[in-house]
């Protein structure tokens, strides 16, 4: 599924370039779920977003299911995204003035999945989430632990093989966090792959495999 | 692009309609301000024109001069008087020429529907009423060939001397008595504007056939001939020439300017023509730049507008939107914002044009209220106009969408 040999990645601030990766190497089966951690400045976001291809490495390679991303366009990455990558973000990222219909059906339009597909497959989302007869409502309108099943549904929206998840679990309380891992546990059972960036050790163990990251460095794989 | 991300643009769209508001205000106030301006000037060089074709159209006049120059033995100062048979020589000589009329005038007493009045009263030809833009009210008619060819008694007269002599009543077909010889009244003049004059405006004259005056006034020679060339553009030959053959009749020479009074109004018309020309480039101008300047302005508040929504762009291009659909949402949004502004400002000029339109205005003094109360809303000012506010709005809106599409969507994403 995921195959990166000696990533690195420098930014460059003025004068001085700050390495955020310095030569990582991860390789992840289709269907497993993977957490990553590691402390705040380890580059976990960075690695998270250049898995995601929201961001492009300075070196190495990195081949997503088989195709060298690596060096691809802004538009090419955006199709990658479209249509092989489901995004959660710890803060949900949901658009404020569409309802939770709309939001789930951003992504189809993007790829232009004509409209009664869209309207079928946006209601299977929903009632997959449980989130049906909330379709309506704004994010406003919704709790914490509605909104990141929003969220989860439009990161299926086009139904991607590759689950990307910042911090799923952080902005909702533990009750509600332990629903939305079950969430992923169903994802993961069916066929998809999962990585996960986490604090938490508890969220971490629903996981099949922990990578851990300190200053840049691919430190512990552990099974 | 699919109809569905239109209205979800549009639904984004509505969520800003504060800022969109202010944008929309600014265009229809530009639109409103400069289509003004461009109708009030078009209307100013429009009323010039009409008020100059109310003394003549296309009018050549040629009046009695004194020599300035010796000529074949013969001094200069030498008085160059014009006759009735000038007429037929001229437009016997000079194929170019449309309609002849000779004019003579004099101040008589007249009296009418009892009453009195002291005016200038006319001997002209047939052709003359064209040539001056003298159109009869319904009912009533110019002197004619026959008028002429018979010497008629017949009058048409400038609309203040039918008030005058008739008040509110039809003149037509009534009687005035001129130099104590009746007269029948065949017509009234229609109101006209007109910016220049000899001798009085046309309103407050009565107009004869020209033998019938030669018959109630002793003099033999007439005062002025006015001339229409077929061609306003033969204007100068026809001068040259009429300068050539009386001259070689009246023995002067044909380059002296003061042997003859020539009034060339089309030439004056044409040189005034430019300067309305040149006034209206002026305020389009001066249109341009400000429309620039809004341009400025409405360039800075898309660029508010694309910073606030940093965000979700961000979400978007995480979501999979390429670098055009976000373009083409800010695009979208600034035609939208134009096409609405502009709307409102074309709908309120034409409306303050057609509304001052409304406003009467007196025929009887040339005062600014004649050339400022009637502005022109025409469709290619409109159409040039949203040509270039069109252009000018698509590039403030493209480089705020293309600095929105050009966004690092990971910095997007963290932007609060």
């Amino acid at each position: 599924m995921i195959e990166m040999k000696d990533i690195r990645k420098v930014y460059q601030m003025g004068k001085v370039s700050l390495e955020a990766l310095k030569g990582i190497s991860l390789r992840v089966e289709p269907g497993e779920f993977v957490s990553i951690m590691g402390p705040s400045g380890s580059g976990k976001s960075t690695l998270m977003n250049i898995i995601g291809c929201l961001d492009t490495p300075t070196g190495g390679s990195y081949f997503l299911e088989e195709k060298n991303v690596a060096g691809f366009n802004f538009d090419q990455l955006s199709s990658i995204r479209n249509q092989k990558i489901g995004f959660v973000f710890q803060n949900f990222n949901l658009l404020p003035y569409a309802t939770a219909y709309e939001n789930v059906e951003l992504p189809m339009l993007f790829n232009g999945k004509p409209g009664k597909k869209r309207r079928q497959r946006v209601l299977e989302l929903l009632e997959m989430v449980g989130l049906v007869d909330r379709q309506a409502h704004r994010p406003t309108e919704l709790s914490g632990g509605e909104q990141q099943r929003v969220a989860i549904a439009r990161a299926l929206a086009n139904d991607p093989s590759l689950i990307l998840a910042d911090e799923p679990t952080g902005n909702i309380d533990s009750k509600t966090g332990q629903e939305i891992m079950g969430l992923f546990v169903e994802l993961q059972r069916q066929g998809r792959t999962i990585l996960m960036v986490t604090h938490d050790m508890t969220i971490a163990a629903y996981s099949e495999r922990t990578i851990r990251l300190l200053d840049g460095h691919l430190v512990e794989a552990r099974q | 692009m699919r109809a569905q991300l239109v209205h979800l643009f549009a639904k984004e769209f509505r969520k800003r309609k504060k800022k969109s508001a202010l944008i929309t205000f600014a265009i229809a106030w530009g639109t409103l301000s400069i289509l003004l301006l461009m109708s009030f000037g078009r209307g100013l060089g429009n009323a010039f024109r009409i008020s100059f074709k109310g003394l003549g159209d296309n009018l050549i006049m040629v009046y009695r001069g004194q020599t300035s120059k010796d000529y074949q033995g013969l001094p200069k100062g030498r008085r160059i008087m014009i006759y009735p048979g000038d007429i037929a020589l001229l437009s016997a000589l000079i194929p170019e020429i449309g309609l002849i009329s000779p004019e003579s005038n004099d101040y008589f007493t007249i009296t009418g529907g009892g009453r009195e009045t002291n005016r200038n009263v006319c001997g002209v030809g047939p052709g003359f009423g064209v040539m001056r833009s003298m159109i009869a009210e319904r009912g009533g008619r110019f002197i004619n060939e026959e008028d002429e060819r018979s010497a008629r008694r017949v009058a048409f007269i400038g609309w203040n001397v039918a008030a005058n002599l008739f008040g509110g009543e039809n003149p037509v077909g009534r009687t005035i008595v001129v130099n104590r010889v009746p007269f029948t009244v065949v017509g009234v003049m229609k109101k006209k504007l007109q910016s220049s004059a000899y001798e009085g405006f046309d309103a407050d004259h009565v107009y004869i056939p020209h033998a019938t005056f030669s018959r109630i006034h002793t003099q033999l020679f007439i005062d002025r001939i006015h001339i229409q060339p077929k061609r306003p553009e033969d204007n100068q030959v026809v001068e040259r020439r009429i300068r050539q053959i009386l001259g070689r009749k009246y023995r002067f020479d044909p380059e002296d300017d003061y042997a003859l009074g020539i009034w060339n109004t089309i030439e004056e018309v044409e040189v005034a023509g430019r300067v309305f020309k040149g006034i209206e480039i002026f305020l389009a101008l001066i249109g341009g730049l400000t429309l620039l300047i809004g341009a400025v302005g409405v360039t800075n508040l898309m660029y508010a507008l694309v910073k606030e929504r940093t965000r979700e762009i961000g979400i978007k291009m995480a979501l999979g939107a390429k670098r055009r659909h976000i373009v083409l949402q800010f695009l979208l949004e600034t035609a939208f914002i134009f096409s609405k502004g502009t709307f409102w400002g074309a709908a309120i000029a034409y409306t303050i044009v057609r509304l001052t339109r409304l406003v009467p205005i007196s025929y009887e003094i040339t005062g600014i209220q004649t050339y400022l109360l009637r502005p022109i809303f025409s469709l290619d000012i409109l159409v040039v106009f949203l040509v270039v506010l069109g252009t000018l709005v698509f590039l403030s809106g493209i480089f705020p969408a293309l600095r929105a599409s050009r966004l690092n969507p990971i910095e997007a994403l963290r932007y609060e």
